[in-house]
């Protein structure tokens, strides 16, 4: 069996699954109809607060007046929480940009960076500038640091009294609303439903009407099988992703900032495993019925545990590190990355790297587990 | 004549929550080039899994089986292309019209083009179904998924038919073609094995007659010789001589 005949066998497959799902309107309009109500009923109002967010403060300046605007942010504890909101980090000499480059590496959610002459204009009586950056991408998490630094400059007397001090918060990924930080991971929660369900369902379909047994007892090798299903979902699940792209440009003007192709990568390599995932599952199930069951166990502590619709950040702690157990909070994550951040490949290769295990690993175990044998 | 399926100690054991289970018990025949073979046998007996193992789907537990000379689980993508098989199941799309469906077949065989359109033609007009090629299979009729299912196995013109219980809840009507499509297919010089329950199809049609229980194979003739060993007047007879009257479960 050569590559290009299990090629040209696996492109009949997959001509085959369009041709039946081009035939199942009652399939299609849902298929693309659910993702979209999420973005609606989602994307208005949803809020949350915030724990132990990592915090950087950079402080040049050794006076009375900063350190007392510091001990105020590290020790503040929102009105219904126990916790310290912030959990800082401090340091000297760090220029904006390689505060701004830590927070889009994801290791600070907020920067606070108070000048050298911070104390001594005070004591002078003159105006200084205090720069606030923040991880707009997590809009939540964003509004509420601008929020609650707002506040403690008023409570500790420095914003009001004086009326020198001003805040300089500069918009790092532009304005930004909850729709941009929800569509990134709708695309990537939509993605993994629809390969893990699509993909399973059919093969789980196919066994249960016989077809499968059929295709099997022909010379296509269960390679090719696997492979035409996969064409067909990769090329469907890239064709909704778009879709999605398209609409959020047109309802809130969302916008990509970083490159599509790394959009297309991590899809793709997502598409993958999600394929795999389906496979297991239709592997292990005997009919559509336990398969939508088994499917369900898989894929809805998906949907809520990782931060689809709030920010991680502001979830308990046991919740994070489930969730980062779960594979779609990394493409979630690679998403949010390069369509809101616009970063580029290194910011995202921890992801990358996880993805592509990911796609490995139940891929392999699903071709293994896909048996020929009725 | 020539033999063209020889298998040897055919055992086929699974395992069902922690018991083991034998379907098949040490069986071996021989079919020969050209002959229409039946097996009959009540449910449970091991016609299927016998089916399966030698249609390459099941992998045997030991035994040995030729196909044509080549040997099943070692050859099976040299097997898959000469053998043809309709499976009990009707294994259509029914979101495809009957031609898509036939093509689907056809393109999973590499039949040129050319070829399989002449070939569709032909056997669309051979089961008088040319009148609905282009409908979707999920308004056919019982009897059409039938005669379709059974085309659907013959697009890449096998040598060998595997058929697993073709009349099972089909009207007379559809019963009379099909069994004359078998006889059709068998004068081109097809080999053709299937599983029944009806006896009096197995009687009127098999060459040899193949009577399974409870995993073994208790016997193997011409249906008349079948009916003298065992004093019968019919097959029916004949096969609740060999297995018994109480149902397997």
């Amino acid at each position: 069996m050569t590559i290009k005949t299990e090629l040209i066998d696996s492109l009949a497959v997959a001509e085959k699954e369009f041709k039946i799902l081009s035939r199942r309107k009652g399939v299609i309009i849902p298929l693309l109809l659910f993702p979209l109500v999420m973005m609606i009923f989602f994307g208005y109002g949803m809020g949350g607060t915030l724990k132990d967010a990592p915090f950087l403060i950079v402080n040049s300046d050794t006076g009375q007046a900063s350190s007392s605007l510091i001990q105020e942010v590290g020790s503040y504890t929102p009105k219904y929480d126990s916790y310290p909101m912030f959990s800082v980090t401090y340091s000297k000499d760090m220029s904006q940009s390689e505060a701004e480059s830590k927070i889009n590496a994801g290791v600070y959610k907020g920067a606070l960076i108070i000048p050298p002459d911070f104390s001594d204009n005070i004591a002078k009586n003159q105006s200084t500038t205090l720069t606030l950056l923040t991880d707009s991408s997590d809009i939540t998490a964003s509004e509420n640091i601008i929020n609650t630094i707002k506040q403690l400059l008023t409570t500790t007397g420095l914003l009001k009294i004086t009326g020198l001090v001003s805040l300089n918060v500069p918009n790092i990924y532009g304005n930004l609303e909850y729709l941009d930080f929800l569509t990134p991971g709708i695309i990537a929660l939509t993605i993994f439903f629809g390969s893990v369900m699509t993909t399973g369902a059919a093969i789980a379909e196919e066994k249960e009407s016989g077809t499968l047994v059929r295709m099997l007892m022909t010379p296509i090798s269960k390679r090719s099988v696997i492979l035409g299903k996969t064409f067909y979902q990769l090329i469907l699940e890239l064709a909704k992703a778009v879709i999605l792209i398209l609409v959020a440009y047109f309802l809130v003007g969302f916008r990509i900032n970083g490159s599509w192709l790394l959009v297309a990568l991590v899809l793709v390599l997502f598409t993958l495993g999600g394929v795999g995932v389906g496979i297991i599952l239709s592997a292990k199930a005997e009919s559509m019925e336990s398969f939508d069951q088994l499917a369900m166990l898989v894929t809805m502590p998906s949907m809520f545990l990782t931060g689809v619709f709030f920010p991680l950040s502001s979830a308990p702690v046991w919740m994070q590190c489930l969730a980062r157990c779960v594979p779609l909070t990394y493409a979630i994550d690679a998403m949010r990355t390069i369509m809101v951040k616009g970063q580029n490949l290194n910011a995202i290769s921890t992801d990358l790297i996880i993805l592509t295990l990911f796609a490995i690993v139940t891929f392999t175990l699903g071709v293994h587990l896909f048996r020929r044998e009725a | 004549m020539e033999p063209i399926i020889e298998v040897k100690n055919l055992v086929k054991t699974f395992d069902s929550r922690g018991k083991k289970i034998t379907a098949v018990n040490d069986v071996s025949f021989t079919v020969f080039k050209g002959e229409i073979f039946g097996m009959i046998g009540p449910n449970g007996a091991g016609k299927s899994t016998t089916f399966s193992m030698l249609t390459t789907l099941t992998k045997p537990t030991s035994g040995n089986i030729k196909v044509s000379g080549l040997d099943v689980g070692k050859q099976d993508d040299r097997i898959r292309p000469i053998i043809g098989i309709v499976p009990q199941k009707l294994s259509l799309y029914p979101l495809l019209t009957a031609r898509e469906n036939l093509k689907f077949m056809g393109k999973l065989y590499n039949i040129p083009k050319k070829v399989m359109e002449e070939r569709i033609d032909y056997y669309l007009r051979l089961v008088g179904l040319e009148d609905s090629a282009d409908r979707f299979t999920e308004g056919f009729s019982g009897g059409m998924k039938q005669r379709l299912s059974v085309i659907c196995a013959v697009m890449h013109d096998p040598q060998i038919l595997f058929w697993d219980e073709p009349s099972t809840g089909l009207d007379p009507q559809t019963r009379q073609a099909i069994w004359k499509l078998a006889r059709k297919f068998n004068e081109d010089g097809k080999t053709l094995i299937f599983t029944t329950h009806y006896m009096e199809e197995a009687e009127n049609i098999c060459d040899r007659v193949a009577v399974m229980n409870l995993g073994k194979m208790v016997a193997l003739d011409n249906p008349e010789v079948l009916k003298e060993t065992s004093g019968s007047l019919n097959l029916e007879q004949v096969f609740m001589h060999f297995t018994g009257e109480g149902v397997c479960n």
